[in-house]
Parts: C-alpha cells; sequence; structure tokens
C-alpha cells in the first residue's frame, strides 16, 4: 500500500509576537504544527537565537567566552560585539551586578547600561533581571520607561512580581512581558490569565516556562513543553498560545560540566568544548520541545544553534 | 479529549419576551440573551423558532444573520420542525467559528433532516427516539445504528452526528436514569459524540433544586463519556460542574483562575 502522509496541522495556533522594530525586529511564534513539524505545515517564524551579555559586561563568564570579546571594552562595544555574532538575532541584557547581595548597582546605573546597550546595537533587546523579586520591579520600571519605543521583552513577571511588571513594562510603556514559571503547567497557565487581567493582550505575552541543563532533570522540562504545546494546539487552549523564550546559557554554563577546567579534570578534555555542546545540546532540546527563541552564552553556540535551525527549515 | 460543548437554551419561542421580539423582529431581547449565554461560556446557541409555518424561512434567516453578526460569528443551532427554514439559516450562516447544528432528526418522522444535514455540511443532533420515549436501551441502540449507518452511507463523518439518548424526568421516570447514562456510556465506546437536553431530569421539581440535581447528572454523564448538552449556560452551578469535569477528565489544563475562563 503506498504510503500517504497524513500532516498534522491544527486549527489552532501560537500567537505571533513581533520584538524590536525596523528591518531586525523578531516574530515569534505563528506556527499551528507541534515544534520543528515544518513538514506539516510551513513555520513562517522559524525559532532565533539571542546571545546575552550582562550589565557587567562578561566580567562573570568563562574564559573562553571572555576571548570573544576581547578589545572590547566599554559596555557598548561588548552589547555590539555581541549583536555581531553570527546567527544572533537579539541581544540579551542581563542585570546581574544589581543583585543587593552582589554589586548592588543603583537603578540609576542600571538605566544608563541600558541605554548603553541599546544606543550601541540594532538587534531587539530583552531584559533579565537580577534574581531579587524587589529589585528587579524597580529596575523593569526605569528601564522600560528610558527605552519606552524600543519594544524590548522584559523578563520576567513573576507569581509575585507580575501586577507592576505587567502594568509599567506592558500597560505604561507598550513593551513585551516575559510570563516567568519555573516547569510548571498550571502556574504557567495561569500567570498568562493574570497577566491578562492586569490588561495586556495576549499577544503581548511570551512566556518562559523555566528550564535546566540537560543531564539535570531535564525531562521534567519536557514534559512541561509538551502538555502546553498540546493545550495549545490540540485544545485550542488560548491562555498558552503564547510563544517561548528560554534562557539556556544561564543554566548550562551553570554545571559541572561546563565549570570545571581541564587541569581539575584532564580526562574530560577542553572545558570550552563542553561547555558548548552543554549549551547547543540543551538549545537543542528546547527548540525540539516547543521554545520560539533560546538565549545562549558563547558565541560558538549561537551560529551552531542557528544553523541547526536553518538546516531544519 | 476536547472540552465539553454547551448549547445555550435561552432563545426560545416558549418564552414570551423571545416570542414577541421574533413576531415583531426586535433585535434587542434576542441579542440581550445571546450575549448573556456567550458571557456565561456557552459555545453554541440555539436558536428555536418554533414550528414557525408561515414565515419560517425569512425568521430563521434574519436571526442567524442578526447573532451571528452581533456575536463574533458564534457557531448555532438550528432549532425547528420546518426544514425549509432550517435551510434556508444555513444558507446566510458563517462558519468560522463552527459548522451549523441541525437539531434536531429522529427515527422516525424527521429522520429527513440527516439528508438536509448532510446536504448542506452540516452536525445533526439524532435523538434515539421513533414514536415517543424509548422502552429500553436496546431500542435506543437500534436507532444509533440505524441513523450512524444512513448518515455514513451519505459519506458523513461520524463524529459529525450527535446521539441525544433523551433524557427523562425524574419525577416518573426515576427507575430509568441509569438507564440513560448507560446509553450514553455505549455510544461513547464507540467513539461517538452525545447531546441531549439535559434540564429534563429535574422538570417539575422545585426551582432551588433544578439546578442542583442538573449538576450532578452532568458530572454523572460527562463520566460516562458525554460530549455537549443543550442547557442554561447563566445556570452558575451547571457550569461549575462543566469547568469542573472538564479538569478532571483532563480536557483542559488547570489554571487556579479555571472557573473564570
Amino acid at each position: 500500500m503506498p504510503f500517504k502522509s497524513s500532516p498534522q496541522k491544527f486549527n489552532a495556533a501560537i500567537n505571533t509576537v513581533e520584538i524590536g522594530s525596523g528591518d531586525k525586529k523578531i516574530v515569534l511564534g505563528g506556527e499551528c504544527v507541534y515544534p520543528l513539524y515544518a513538514f506539516d505545515a510551513p513555520i513562517e517564524n522559524k525559532p532565533v537565537v539571542g546571545i546575552e551579555i550582562t550589565d557587567l559586561g562578561v566580567e562573570t563568564f568563562a574564559d573562553c567566552i571572555k576571548e570573544y570579546y576581547a578589545g572590547a571594552t566599554t559596555l557598548g562595544e561588548i552589547a555590539a560585539k555581541a549583536a555581531a555574532a553570527e546567527g544572533a538575532s537579539f541581544v540579551t541584557l542581563t542585570f546581574e551586578g544589581a543583585d543587593p547581595i552582589g554589586e548592588n548597582k543603583s537603578v540609576e546605573e542600571c538605566v544608563a547600561a541600558a541605554k548603553e546597550v541599546a544606543d550601541a546595537i540594532d538587534l531587539p533587546l530583552v531584559i533579565c533581571g537580577c534574581g531579587n523579586n524587589e529589585k528587579d520591579v524597580e529596575l523593569f520600571n526605569a528601564v522600560s520607561g528610558a527605552l519606552e519605543g524600543k519594544n524590548i521583552l522584559v523578563m520576567s513577571a513573576k507569581e509575585d512580581t507580575y501586577k507592576t511588571v505587567a502594568a509599567s513594562a506592558g500597560l505604561a510603556y507598550g513593551h513585551k512581558v516575559g510570563a516567568e514559571s519555573a516547569v510548571d503547567i498550571n502556574l504557567a497557565k495561569q500567570l498568562n490569565v493574570l497577566i491578562g487581567q492586569v490588561g495586556v493582550n495576549a499577544a503581548n505575552i511570551v512566556m518562559n516556562v523555566g528550564t535546566a541543563a540537560a543531564g539535570y532533570g531535564f525531562e521534567y522540562v519536557v514534559s512541561a513543553m509538551d502538555r502546553i504545546e498540546a493545550a495549545a494546539l490540540s485544545q485550542n487552549d488560548n491562555m498558552l498560545q503564547m510563544p517561548i523564550i528560554t534562557p539556556v546559557g544561564s543554566q548550562a554554563w551553570g554545571v559541572k560540566e561546563s565549570l570545571v577546567s581541564e587541569a581539575d579534570m584532564p580526562a574530560w578534555g577542553p572545558q570550552e568544548d563542553r561547555g558548548v555542546n552543554m549549551e547547543v545540546c540543551t538549545a537543542a532540546a528546547c527548540l525540539a520541545s516547543g521554545s520560539n527563541a533560546v538565549i545562549l552564552r558563547h558565541p560558538k553556540s549561537v551560529a551552531t544553534v542557528a544553523a541547526f535551525i536553518d538546516a531544519l527549515m | 479529549m476536547a472540552k465539553f460543548i454547551t448549547i445555550g437554551e435561552r432563545i426560545h419561542c416558549i418564552s414570551p419576551v423571545i416570542k414577541e421580539a421574533m413576531a415583531t423582529r426586535n433585535p434587542e431581547p434576542i441579542l440581550k440573551r445571546a450575549k448573556e449565554q456567550i458571557a456565561a461560556g456557552a459555545t453554541y446557541i440555539d436558536v428555536n423558532i418554533g414550528p414557525a409555518e408561515s414565515d419560517g424561512e425569512d425568521l430563521m434567516k434574519w436571526a442567524v444573520q442578526l447573532i451571528q453578526s452581533e456575536c463574533n460569528n458564534i457557531p448555532l443551532a438550528l432549532d425547528t420542525a420546518n426544514q425549509k427554514a432550517i435551510e434556508a439559516g444555513i444558507s446566510v450562516y458563517n462558519r468560522t467559528n463552527g459548522k451549523p447544528i441541525v437539531n434536531s432528526a429522529d427515527a422516525g418522522d424527521r429522520i429527513s433532516n440527516i439528508n438536509l444535514a448532510a446536504d448542506n455540511d452540516a452536525i445533526v443532533i439524532a435523538l434515539l427516539s421513533k414514536d415517543g420515549i424509548p422502552k429500553d436501551n436496546d431500542e435506543r441502540m437500534l436507532y444509533c445504528q440505524e441513523m450512524l449507518e444512513m448518515w455514513m452511507m451519505l459519506g458523513q463523518d461520524p463524529t459529525d452526528i450527535w446521539f441525544d439518548p433523551l433524557f427523562l424526568v425524574i419525577k416518573g421516570m426515576q427507575d430509568k436514569q441509569l438507564d440513560v447514562l448507560a446509553a450514553i456510556k455505549d455510544i461513547s465506546d464507540m467513539g461517538l459524540n452525545t447531546t441531549g437536553g439535559l434540564s429534563n431530569v429535574s422538570n417539575g421539581m422545585p426551582k432551588h433544586i433544578r439546578p442542583i440535581v442538573d449538576s450532578n447528572m452532568l458530572a454523572m454523564a460527562m463520566m460516562c463519556g458525554f460530549t455537549s448538552a443543550i442547557v442554561n449556560p447563566c445556570d452558575t452551578r451547571l457550569m461549575e460542574t462543566v469547568k469542573s469535569c472538564d479538569i478532571i477528565k483532563n480536557n483542559f489544563l488547570y489554571a487556579d483562575s479555571f472557573l473564570e475562563m
């Protein structure tokens, strides 16, 4: 009997969300098929790769990543270099230095850093906080105001902070809002509902549903993302049809496979190869599970994952 | 599994307000009830124009266009004994959000509504009765087979014929309730869809008791695989039951706000 292909195309689709403006803007989502299933129906907006820097430049990153930025001294120069990395479609600025337990940089310093980065690049900008909720709320508000009109994505609005983050970044300044949950499908959905109730249009919400480095409980990430995709597409659940962005670099470069030096563990081989492999594996797995964008650190990982996406569609 | 489908029953010519609005072509009371039901979570809206022997075609066209144009093309169930009126309604029906439902055919006099639905690419509600109430489930299943076969011979998708087992009034036919549930189970086990006028079970009961009995009957029916019902979506208790059962059956992903969705 001849093979009859029956495309698994749904009568539901992931929302499209634009970040940035002009020629370089990115469009996330829009697909009506499972992740990367371009053979079932065309995927108009293929997944994109972003490159991460922090307000401290790349000071805290592995030496092998720093090498790429050699010669760049100001934050603006570092940002420009990041934006020039092969395969990078957007830049992520993480306010690592704002952490009250760390350098505790003031909100004014953060705003200055955000402006410097925004002025140095023409790629879309994604903002991540320091992880301290109180500080993040303050700095997201100030940075959103300073970058009004740039159509940035502000990550993240969490269960404890969504009201203020959604109201300032999303409503007052018209940016995109990132809803952050940690591998919890019910909370992922609930946050979208709540952010919607604040008044942010569903088309302006992107989800960060959490991740782990490959091998570190990643199967939970896959099952959560699978369930989200199934609800969004096969059950047409419009409270889960937001595109997904996944910060992979921070996880992949935080595990022993990427952190231990070759001197300490000669049998494991070069640290750079291990870190890049960890980052690429995790990113590929996230894309296969439903991420519309991944955020990476090493320029080699960025180029590899971007080439992987291009080769698939 | 897909979410449970509710067909809002409140646009019915038995209501004096609606009857008057239909006779005088007054949009306001009809739109008010349509919008209330949609806000309450109805998936489909039933449009019952009664026998409508004289101006049925014109009336159904008017009602379909009125409700769909004002309510984002909400899908409708066209409910009348007048076949020409159903066809007229379908001729102006917008399918953006779902096929029209022909309400209804049975295994007796109204069997030709199955042809009508097939000819018009519509969903059809098929009552498991011929003349009066079926005496047992053997009779129900006989009609089910008969109408399913006819539908399939017409080249139609078996999931587009929704079988109505006929809910029976508890006050008078209390001993038959489990039969109805067993029929739903048997039909569901074949992968087919079901629907029915649920509130018949509580007919004649005090007003404050009816939502309680209706909700519990619905929960038990959903456990048997029941896929849709013709209900009053403004009954909060009933809609909370539908939503909770959808969560328990994993038809819809849980979130703390699920009752508001």
